[in-house]
């Protein structure tokens, strides 16, 4: 029988992954190279340039962005464990660069190859069961930007119903913002706080012990607010449940 | 009748217009051209129209009985006590019961074809409700007539049409239709015959806007969809029934 | 035109953060409307709500794009069918169309249903300035006329008031009893208000949609209160916005559909009522005058710029109000003038003056809820970076304002993201700098600028021992590494994300 072609990932880690949450890379990539996908890093990538396009920043914003679309320009695939990330450079580069003579193009040819991480495993290498084991009493957290740019509502779900051990009870109000929203946390803390204390609330509504989501953003926010009230629910990257990472074995959550 | 103003206040229209087209980045001082891509439903002519509104007719001949069931249906569910008279009788014995036991003591109603007919005054006087038929004369001025419909507790009115859809009773407010009777007195009744329901807000603006074409351009000065009673959520966001309308809504189905 | 009190958003959102009755009132907003709102999508099916948004969508975008196309047909109709139309450039303009009228005819009293459009441009104020005296008639616009307030929602101008407060209020201006009973604080406004309706001279509405084809107001409402300031008065004057505008007749059936189930979850209100021109001769009764006054005040700033006309689509059903989980913590009134939430966030700034009202665009997580809420698809989100954009780097002196911290961080932030190598030395600097902080394996305090906003009631995670990218470099890229498992030293250190 003749091998299906070789799957190849390119891996756009995001700079807070990079910076303060490297175990989520290293257990994306291992989950994607033992489902037999190629799995590259260009090293020269560093940030998609949200954090200044999303304060009006764009001329900055669109040197961050072409950064990205030259080290990724001859990537098959452009994986990233991100909903939010992956919505800039699929959604927003396209915004970012209407017009332009020269970088119209390939911003729009560079977003038909941006998947985020679960997107990824769901549709293109095809796999909900990689025969996970996490035991734990979880809650899924969907970043807005994964579920509204990107509208990916069921991928993460259907990965994560075939975890063994992983119990999953539904989230209250799901699909309300966390409050984190980059630098709106900072700007108006207030509100931020208020939403978030809602998230918190309907997560402990849940019961759960583990968050799962698919934007370490959002869990650095929700996380700092649940270790700051001495809440013990973990918070985990879906790429660190699906490789089976147990609480031990995590770093930095 | 005060006098119409000579001439509009404010900034001229063209002046007005002229900033518009500035805004869109047109010149400024260009006529207003129809657009490039016009829109589909003003650019029909008048024999496409006149074939939509008989293909509307038709389905509301042909399907007339499935959507008198259906509007008693969603009126129900929109507020409406609906009551389905099969004969005149009926509906007389209804409206009597309902103004005896509501305590009503005097009655209006609209000049409607829906009456002609239907001996409802009598039976109400019969009762001792007096009910008077809101229609300028040479006896009834227009301000007492409007006295007449404040003193009373119950409006009768029949419907030019009833939205299947949506459960409404549409009136347009004309000689022998005061605007007043299915919105003062605090109960409307309103009168509903097969023939005056259409299947949805489709059909019935197509069959208006047929009407103004037919018409040299005339939509009538008023139309007012009633769909239930009247309500507000406006303290916090919770349903109460009867405001500055009629809090009691009762929709009867003739035939 | 209204007090503008943008600028003073920060202070007011966080005052209304820590008002308990506010918090009480502001409870059902995102379970109340948004919920039945999510009912009737549900009763339709999401493809064919879908498909009636795209449909408003295109109606909207072709009239918009051709309004002076319109509105010209808008006043050849309205005119036509025995009405005046009168064009208003600003508020004060407007107002004195509305003062003119009202002292040409020997008004004393008149009577309001709710327009938005008159809140803006504080009309009530104009038109007592005359001696007119006016009372609001719908529900929510009563209350906080008798309480001297403004409205608070698009929708439910009293949203911000918990019945309590109604109650007192009532209470205290019309010296009725005190209830907590709903119904009856309904029944004590439709008895005040009786006589005023039959009373008055002038009713003046607002529109929610002109048909151009027809020359017709139309009014949707449940209270009657618009029914009735159109039917009684010997004068009618409406006035609203120039955006109003649609083609024909036909498309009411779709906004019909789409107004009453975005605004309250209804699938219709209890009446809609359309207005086309004064009583005939022959009529009953009905206005012996009609007057429509529509208002630019900055819509064509809008209309100008393409990346904001969108918002000229919205038919004011504050679904993207009742969805937004801003609004939803700080209330109507915060964002400092008549549009609140995420909609008055991309009108009032453009109407007010970008610079007064900067904050607005920028206090917004970006979550776009409220674009998917919209039944016209307007995407908000989008106008939102716009118009910080204008604010960051504008040509215009009139819409630029940005701190020199804010520049230099974005700068800074540019620099070091350009710099992979750069990046790597200030991580070994952090890390160094980490360690008198590391006891209990998260960071509790941090004295910068932004983060110790942050840190006030969030920890946050220490750096790594190696970032991905030295991982990658050492381990995970090598040939044969192809399930590297990380070292000990990667893994010893704390759980950030955990608080037990």
């Amino acid at each position: 029988m003749p091998q299906p072609p070789e799957i190849r990932a390119s891996l756009f880690v995001t700079c807070i992954v990079d910076q303060l949450y490297p175990q989520v890379g290293v257990s994306a990539v291992r989950v994607l190279r033992r489902l037999g996908v190629a799995v590259d890093f260009p090293a020269d990538q560093t940030c998609c340039g949200q954090p200044l396009y999303n304060s009006g920043f764009t001329r900055p914003a669109r040197q961050l962005a072409e950064r990205v679309l030259h080290s990724f320009a001859d990537s098959q695939y452009i994986v990233v464990p991100s909903g939010s990330c992956a919505a800039m450079l699929r959604v927003f580069y396209r915004d970012l660069f209407a017009g332009d003579p020269e970088l119209e193009r390939p911003a729009r040819q560079l977003a038909e190859r941006v998947y985020e991480f679960s997107e990824f495993l769901v549709k293109i290498v095809g796999v909900t069961d990689l025969g996970a084991v996490y035991p734990a009493a979880a809650t899924y957290h969907s970043s807005c930007h994964l579920l509204r740019e990107l509208a990916v509502r069921q991928e993460p779900a259907q990965l994560l119903e075939k975890v063994a051990g992983l119990g999953l009870a539904p989230l209250p109000q799901a699909e309300t913002c966390c409050g984190f929203g980059g630098t709106f946390s900072v700007k108006y803390p207030h509100i931020s706080e208020g939403m978030l204390a809602d998230k918190i609330g309907n997560i402990q509504a849940t019961g759960a012990d583990t968050l799962v989501s698919c934007d370490m953003s959002c869990l650095m926010h929700i996380g700092g607010g649940l270790s700051r009230q001495g809440h013990p629910v973990a918070v985990r990257h879906i790429a660190q449940v699906l490789d089976g990472a147990p609480e031990g074995e995590a770093v930095n959550g | 009748m005060a006098t119409p103003l000579p001439s509009p206040l404010g900034t001229p229209k063209d002046e007005f217009l002229a900033q518009v087209r500035r805004s869109l980045g047109r010149p400024a001082a260009a006529e207003s051209t129809e657009p490039a891509e016009p829109y589909y439903r003003l650019t029909e002519d008048a024999a496409e129209l006149e074939r939509q509104g008989a293909a509307a007719q038709q389905r509301r001949e042909q399907e007339q009985t499935g959507l008198v069931d259906r509007l008693a249906e969603t009126a129900q569910l929109r507020g409406w006590q609906v009551f389905r008279a099969p004969n005149p009788e009926e509906a007389i014995g209804y409206v009597a019961l309902l103004a005896t036991a509501q305590g009503v003591t005097q009655a209006v109603r609209s000049a409607q074809e829906v009456f002609t007919g239907l001996p409802l005054d009598a039976a109400l006087e019969n009762l001792g409700i007096p009910t008077i038929t809101v229609a300028q004369d040479e006896t009834h001025s227009r301000a007492g007539l409007r006295e007449q419909i404040i003193r009373s507790g119950l409006g009768l009115t029949g419907a030019d049409y009833a939205v299947a859809e949506t459960g409404s009773v549409v009136v347009m407010p004309r000689r022998g239709l005061s605007r007043l009777v299915s919105l003062v007195p605090p109960i409307h009744v309103a009168l509903v015959r097969p023939q005056d329901v259409v299947a949805s807000l489709d059909d019935l603006f197509l069959l208006r806007r047929l009407e103004y074409h037919r018409n040299g351009g005339d939509m009538g000065s008023y139309l007012n969809f009633i769909t239930g009673p009247s309500r507000t959520a406006d303290i916090e966001q919770q349903l109460v029934v009867g405001v500055h309308g009629p809090k009691e809504v009762h929709l009867i189905l003739l035939g | 035109m209204a007090e503008v009190k943008t600028q003073e958003f920060v202070a007011a959102s966080g005052a209304a953060m820590q008002n308990p009755t506010l918090r009480r009132a502001l409870r059902q907003v995102g379970t109340g409307f948004n919920g039945a709102r999510l009912e009737a999508i549900d009763e339709v099916g999401p493809q064919l709500w879908e498909e009636w948004r795209e449909e408003a969508q295109r109606i909207k975008r072709h009239t918009i794009d051709h309004l002076d196309y319109y509105l010209e047909m808008l006043h050849d109709n309205v005119t036509k069918a025995g009405g005046q139309v009168h064009f208003a450039r600003d508020a004060a303009e407007a107002n004195g169309i509305v003062a003119e009228l009202a002292r040409t005819r020997q008004v004393k009293l008149a009577t309001k249903s709710k327009s938005m459009v008159s809140e803006e441009l504080d009309l009530n104020q104009a038109l007592e300035g005359i001696g007119v005296e006016v009372f609001e008639t719908d529900l929510g616009e009563y209350i906080i006329q008798l309480a001297g307030e403004t409205p608070s929602h698009l929708v439910a101008p009293a949203l911000h008031k918990t019945k309590e407060q109604v109650a007192e209020l009532f209470n205290d201006q019309l010296g009725v009893p005190l209830t907590d009973d709903i119904e009856e604080m309904a029944r004590t406004a439709r008895e005040a208000l009786r006589q005023k309706f039959l009373q008055a001279d002038l009713g003046i509405s607002g529109a929610n949609f002109l048909v151009a084809e027809t020359g017709t107001l139309v009014i949707i409402t449940n209270e009657g209160n618009g029914r009735l300031c159109t039917s009684a008065p010997r004068l009618h004057i409406g006035i609203t916005g120039m955006e109003k505008v649609i083609p024909s007749v036909q498309d009411l059936a779709l906004f019909l559909r789409l107004l009453p189930r975005s605004a309250t979850g209804q699938r219709l209100t209890s009446y809609v009522s359309m207005v086309s021109g004064p009583r005939r001769s022959d009529d009953e009764d009905g206005p012996e005058e009609f007057h429509l006054v529509l208002v630019d005040n900055g819509r064509s700033k809008l209309l100008a710029d393409p990346d904001l006309r969108e918002s000229l689509y919205c038919i004011r059903c504050g679904a993207c109000l009742n969805i937004c989980p801003v609004y939803q913590k700080i209330g109507g009134h915060a964002y400092g003038w008549v549009y609140p939430g995420p909609i008055g966030a991309i009108v009032s700034p453009t109407l007010v003056g970008l610079k007064q009202a900067k904050d607005l665009p920028q206090a917004s997580s970006l979550c776009g809820a409220c674009r998917e809420a919209c039944p016209v698809k307007i995407n908000i989100p989008r106008m939102l970076l716009h118009l910080r954009h204008k604010l960051a780097e504008s040509q215009d002196p009139e819409e630029k304002s940005t701190s020199a911290m804010d520049s230099l961080a974005a700068r800074g932030y540019t620099w070091l993201m350009n710099n992979p190598s750069a990046l790597t030395a200030l991580g070994k600097l952090g890390r160094a700098a980490q360690q008198p902080l590391a006891g209990k394996g998260k960071i509790e305090k941090l004295p910068l600028p932004l983060v110790s906003q942050w840190t006030k009631t969030r920890d946050l995670p220490l750096l790594p021992q190696r970032t991905f990218r030295e991982i990658w470099a050492q381990e995970l890229g090598q040939a044969g590494s192809s399930i590297a498992s990380p070292t000990s030293r990667d893994t010893e250190s704390r759980d950030a994300g955990s608080g037990g």
